[in-house]
């Protein structure tokens, strides 16, 4: 009965702006379309009151993969995916299409923050435990979210055919020719052939801008439905003296949980967060300004800085030192610390697979109580080792690439 | 046999009848599309030869590099032939002039290498692969020596191939 109340004066408010006809117009078609109760759906949930600024990461994370999805689409009204024609269509853009030119520069500075921001996401959510049951596949379809957008950067990169995309694209599809057994005919299905030629382009263009994006978007409608279903987790400070509360001061709070809470099947004491606030609007008043400010600083990075354009790729190079994107720096190091034979394929495929294998697990793999990061070394100490030999590869590559 | 246990052959017929299309329908679509990700293995290439210089003009014991518009063989579509590098080594061997035509592909990860006087090495600038004059790989990550173009001559020409053999 509440609900239905507070349903009616949404749409009350909703038509507000409306008055006769169309407030008429606005009535039918609700009556079948049902927006009121999509909004309704959508705007009004609990979410937990405190730390809600570092649960903002999520939602930026999904406004950056729709600059990038609105961006790509408008960068095909002028590129052409041809080794003829790709490097001549930028360079175009670049020289007599401002506007343009700016587009593709977010396009890119979307991509660079895109993967801070995730890895800030997949931070706060490692350093919280949110992962911790029933979150378990909200964790793992973020983990497969991470390794597609790892994958959308790395295909996106070999798209202008510029001497840095031409040996990138190299590098990785020579990379596959390492696998065991089928590792040569993985590598000329990729390129279309034993070496690079014009259907390598159209491949890596036809994955960039379809198979990747989607396998992409389901999967993010997954990751959202799972966070609906659960309800959002926060972190320590939303769960304070909940392992000392009583048996009835826990049942009562589990009773007038709103919803999603509370989740289950949780640890005692974790199914409802302590304090609960509204998703709309002071949850969304916060992911709109994190994402605008993220948006304005892709938009100024654009302007400013905009995509570089090396020269046209030239297969007969002799002096050409290709840099890898920065995201990619770490396994290029891999490259240069297992050299030869039997090494090659254990630094490409047996780390890296080990690393995204153990990353995956971390909700199988953390066996400890509570949610506090000072509470759980078992996790929290290998997790900054990770990180930590993460940036020191990075570094070891930049002072390889850079000569410093 | 009683009217409920006949019920449920008739449904168990048509959920295999729905599993069967439905296996047809994916196998139907399926089929081309697989066979057009692995035609690239099938495709027959033509490599045609191109000249590269007179072997007169090649100075013994300095790689020298030449550009060399190697015709993929109209690999796909291919419509201007591929510029491709190849070095040409003139060894004097015994008072035997030797002549190898190298790739200046690393067979690490097939970055350019290029022939560095001051250090007397073929040296790969992504993660410090290094050859001797001759093609093997002496240092860093590369696994195999440099691949060698086919090649041959017309009286002094010399004429190269794209078609890779394993150095030596």
């Amino acid at each position: 009965m509440a609900q239905e109340l507070e349903r009616s004066a949404l749409a009350r408010k909703l038509t507000k702006p409306f008055s006769g006809l169309m407030a008429t117009t606005y009535r039918w078609v609700d009556e079948r379309l049902g927006v009121t109760d999509l909004v309704h759906q959508l705007l009004y949930e609990a979410v937990p009151r405190r730390g809600a600024w570092a649960y903002s990461l999520g939602s930026a994370t999904l406004i950056i993969i729709v600059l990038q999805i609105v961006s790509g689409m408008f960068l095909l009204w002028t590129y052409v995916p041809s080794t003829t024609e790709a490097w001549e269509s930028l360079n175009f853009i670049e020289h007599h299409d401002e506007f343009a030119a700016i587009v593709r520069g977010m396009h890119l500075w979307g991509a660079y923050v895109l993967f801070v921001v995730i890895g800030m996401h997949m931070l706060r959510t490692f350093v919280s435990g949110s992962y911790k049951k029933p979150r378990e596949l909200n964790w793992i379809t973020g983990v497969v979210l991470f390794l597609l957008v790892l994958g959308l950067g790395i295909t996106g990169s070999m798209l202008p055919w510029d001497q840095a995309a031409y040996w990138t694209a190299t590098v990785v599809t020579h990379i596959v020719s390492y696998f065991p057994l089928f590792g040569t005919q993985i590598e000329e299905i990729l390129r279309g052939g034993p070496q690079m030629g014009p259907d390598t382009l159209t491949r890596f263009f036809a994955i960039h801008i379809w198979l990747l994006p989607a396998l992409l978007v389901p999967m993010i409608g997954l990751h959202l439905i799972l966070l609906r279903r659960h309800g959002e987790h926060g972190s320590w400070v939303n769960y304070e003296g909940v392992e000392e509360e009583t048996e009835a001061e826990r049942s009562r709070r589990m009773a007038e949980a709103e919803a999603p809470y509370p989740a289950i099947p949780s640890d005692p004491g974790y199914a409802v967060p302590v304090d609960l606030d509204e998703f709309f609007p002071s949850q969304v008043f916060k992911d709109a300004l994190v994402s605008f400010a993220l948006v304005l600083l892709i938009f100024v990075m654009a302007v400013v800085v905009g995509a570089p354009l090396e020269r046209a790729a030239n297969p007969a190079a002799l002096n050409y030192v290709p840099t890898p994107e920065w995201f990619f720096l770490p396994l290029d190091q891999l490259l240069v610390q297992f050299p030869q034979a039997w090494m090659i394929p254990v630094g490409v495929f047996v780390v890296p697979g080990i690393g995204t294998t153990l990353l995956m697990m971390v909700p199988f793999l953390d066996r400890t109580p509570g949610r506090e990061p000072w509470r759980r070394p078992e996790v929290m100490v290998p997790g900054l080792f990770a990180v930590l030999f993460l940036l020191f590869e990075a570094m070891l590559a930049v002072g390889r690439l850079f000569n410093l | 046999m009683t009217i409920s246990q006949r019920r449920m052959s008739r449904r168990k017929f048509m959920i295999m009848g729905i599993n069967a299309a439905g296996a047809g329908t994916g196998l139907l679509i399926a089929a081309p599309i697989v066979g057009s990700i692995l035609s690239p293995l099938f495709y027959q290439r033509k490599q045609p030869w191109v000249l590269v210089a007179d072997i007169q003009h090649v100075p013994v014991g300095v790689p020298t590099a030449y550009v060399v518009m190697l015709d993929q063989g109209g690999d796909a579509w291919q419509v201007p032939p591929v510029p491709r590098t190849v070095y040409v080594v003139k060894l004097n061997l015994d008072n035997q002039v030797q002549v190898i035509t190298l790739s200046n592909v690393c067979t690490h990860m097939q970055c350019d290498v290029h022939w560095d006087i001051n250090l007397n090495v073929f040296f790969c600038p992504c993660h410090g692969g290094e050859y001797s004059m001759d093609g093997t790989n002496i240092a860093g990550p590369p696994p195999k020596p440099l691949f060698r173009y086919e090649h041959k001559f017309v009286g002094t020409t010399l004429y190269v191939r794209n078609i890779l053999t394993e150095g030596k």
